[in-house]
């Protein structure tokens, strides 16, 4: 069952991928579309979640190492970090903080169950950091790893529409804002701008994973209190 | 070879990570294994200890195949169809409003500060 499940993952991965790279459409997301592809097949053929669950620590454990890694484009590109650090430390920790404040404050509003306003707080960070962040607190990773594609291709196709509209035409400024409100896809979004843009979302896609995961535990704290 | 030496550096980040867990479980903090992780890695690249040879090429594999491991974990929704038919409204308002301000804000500020250190240093 883990060898089926493993190969299930892998074939839908590829799937996905090659449809994605024909068609080229922000809403043919691989996340997406690879998990629809294992759930259907998995209904279809009446297997339970629990059996695809060992298959699947085996490769989210892989994510692990994965994400630790991401520490070598950080070190990379290390000087353009300096050059910019007020711009980034600002605008990466105002917009982490936004993020998880509106989120949460709009969630309590609509009254969101507990578990989902957990999974909805790490929206804007990419899936490896929002899981963890979710899981710690007491949401839900799949949930969150939705919410956060969701929040990837919204600011991904709007983002650089707002941004414009608002008056923010500085590369680096963009940069910052699609890396920090959009992770893995707005950085994608940025490097369609340019090579500055793109990497300083790049910095801001991690560096919003490491500011969102440090102050998560103070806004969980703040939103429920009670 | 060239496996071999992908596989070596893989065994590093993995250990990196594992102690990455370890510090974060030992010392109570309330921040995930991976976040840990990824600073420890930094500062030991920072330091010389570990050198970009030592893990650039696995690195650069997984996060290129980084997508992949998303996909198992998001089969985790087929237990939550019920969450987006019951407040699928308020989590797409949450969604939207809160990722245009995330946008604004850190553009805003950042481009505000741009300007500012520029008119000082030039």
């Amino acid at each position: 069952m883990i060898l089926f499940s493993v190969l299930l993952t892998v074939g839908a991965y590829l799937l996905s991928k090659a449809l994605y790279l024909r068609y080229r459409h922000p809403l043919l997301n691989i996340v997406l579309l690879g998990a629809g592809l294992v759930i259907a097949t998995l209904l279809a053929l009446r297997i339970p979640y629990q059996s695809y669950v060992p298959g699947q620590r085996i490769m989210t454990w892989l994510l692990g190492p994965a994400t630790v890694g991401l520490a070598v484009p950080l070190y990379r590109q290390r000087s353009l970090l300096r050059r910019h650090r007020r711009e980034i430390f600002a605008g990466v920790g105002l917009g982490a903080l936004a993020s998880m404040l509106t989120a949460g404050l709009i969630a309590l509003a609509a009254g969101l169950p507990k578990d989902v306003l957990l999974s909805l707080l790490p929206k804007s960070v990419t899936i490896p950091f929002a899981v963890e962040i979710a899981r710690i607190h007491g949401g839900s990773p799949g949930l969150a790893s939705a919410i956060v594609v969701a929040t990837g291709t919204l600011g991904s196709v709007f983002g650089g529409t707002l941004l414009t509209w608002a008056g923010i035409k500085a590369p680096v400024a963009r940069g910052l804002a699609l890396g920090t409100g959009a992770h893995g896809q707005g950085t994608a979004m940025a490097f369609m701008e340019g090579e500055r843009q793109g990497s300083m979302a790049g910095l801001a896609m991690t560096l919003a994973g490491i500011t969102t995961a440090t102050f998560a535990p103070l806004m969980v704290r703040l939103l429920l209190r009670h | 070879m060239k496996q071999l030496k992908i596989l070596g550096q893989l065994l590093l980040l993995a250990l990196i990570y594992l102690l990455g867990n370890q510090v974060a479980r030992l010392a109570h903090l309330p921040v995930p294994g991976n976040v840990v992780g990824i600073i420890l890695l930094y500062l030991l690249l920072n330091l010389g200890v570990v050198r970009l040879e030592h893990v650039q090429e696995a690195a650069d594999f997984l996060l290129r195949h980084l997508v992949f491991f998303f996909i198992p974990v998001a089969v985790d929704l087929m237990n939550w169809g019920g969450v987006f038919y019951r407040y699928g409204l308020a989590l797409a308002l949450a969604i939207v409003l809160s990722t245009a301000l995330t946008f604004l804000g850190a553009g805003a500020i950042a481009q505000w500060l741009e300007k500012d250190g520029a008119s000082c240093t030039d």
